[in-house]
């Protein structure tokens, strides 16, 4: 096996508590703040030692699976991700781009505010900006439901591979005297699904994203194996 | 814009004396894999390779590098993460 080097790639710049966030934090008035950034935006001292002149309380909750406090990755998308609850007046996401956000949006049903340290802007975003993600989860839950022949999907990549849960699911489904079939592959590919037209719906067990955010783009019906597991809970989740 | 720390990088090259170094760069940052690979090939004796494909994570790492005898992968824009268990 080749040895392994990770690199972050930190932001060149600074994250600064830029007039724009300040005036968005006083007229939000936030008295503490469950703050979250990707691994890019996690050098902050500065940026604390301003929010403490504001007396705003930071919580830096960390997420189960990140190695480091106030970080967090695009699998971070369920309520038990974290290791404490996010019950603060604000969250707010340091870093650009969506990916991280749709994760805290699906973890609580709570606006998220994001701070692009890159173009200094602030956005607030919820549950309505992912409602279409939401509209078809809860019909894929329903379809998995009522499916006779599920497929359980299973990536060979070490990180995303559940290869002892999916036989494991498959033993649940067929003692509900349902079949389901094992697929694997390395990288899941949505145009690979069309070709086994016999499954009803299909179950990701490789990152929690594909069942999340790619289901808007698929035809068949999907769902993520920790919501083929436990399909109550995942309602409620969506409630 | 982000930091490519080269620096480490051929450091890491030279200490585990690397011959054959795989770069795998997210979407982002794939335009500098050229720069990421001239660096390595300047810098050390070790020959440098690009992955084309997927990089969403330090739970998206290439297989089968071993057959190539690619010695070392290294992946920007992640760190180290606990997997799930189930």
């Amino acid at each position: 096996m080749p040895r392994l080097l990770l690199i972050d790639a930190k932001w060149e710049g600074e994250i600064k508590l830029t007039p724009k966030l300040k005036s968005h934090l006083k007229k939000t008035k936030p008295k503490s703040i469950d703050l979250f950034a990707s691994v890019q935006f996690a050098d902050i001292t500065n940026f604390l030692k301003e929010l403490k002149k504001l007396n705003i309380k930071v919580n830096m909750t960390k997420a189960k699976r990140t190695d480091k406090p106030l970080q967090i990755l695009g699998c971070d998308c369920y309520p038990d991700s974290f290791k404490d609850e996010l019950d603060s007046d604000m969250i707010l996401y340091l870093g650009d781009g969506m990916f991280h956000p749709k994760a805290l949006i699906l973890a609580v049903d709570k606006p998220i505010t994001i701070f692009d340290p890159i173009s200094d802007h602030v956005k607030v975003v919820s549950r309505n900006d992912m409602e279409k993600e939401f509209m078809i989860k809860k019909r894929n839950l329903k379809k998995y439901l009522d499916a006779e022949r599920i497929g359980i999907l299973v990536t060979i990549k070490p990180g995303q591979q559940y290869f002892i849960a999916a036989k494991k699911l498959k033993e649940q489904l067929e003692q509900k005297g349902k079949k389901a079939y094992i697929f694997i592959d390395d990288t899941l590919n949505p145009s690979h699904y069309e070709n086994y037209p016999f499954i009803q719906c299909w179950v990701n067990t490789a990152c929690p994203r594909i069942g999340t955010d790619d289901i808007v783009n698929i035809q068949q019906a999907m769902i993520n194996l920790r919501d083929a597991l436990d399909p109550i809970k995942a309602f409620e989740n969506l409630e | 814009m982000y930091k490519l720390e080269l620096n480490k990088l051929i450091q890491t090259i030279k200490q585990q004396e690397a011959k054959q170094v795989l770069i795998q760069l997210p979407d982002g940052m794939k335009h500098k894999a050229d720069q990421v690979a001239d660096a390595i090939e300047e810098e050390t004796s070790a020959k440098a390779f690009i992955w084309l494909g997927s990089c969403y994570g330090a739970c998206d790492l290439p297989l089968g590098m071993d057959i190539l005898n690619i010695d070392l992968v290294v992946q920007w824009g992640h760190n180290k993460f606990n997997k799930e268990e189930w």
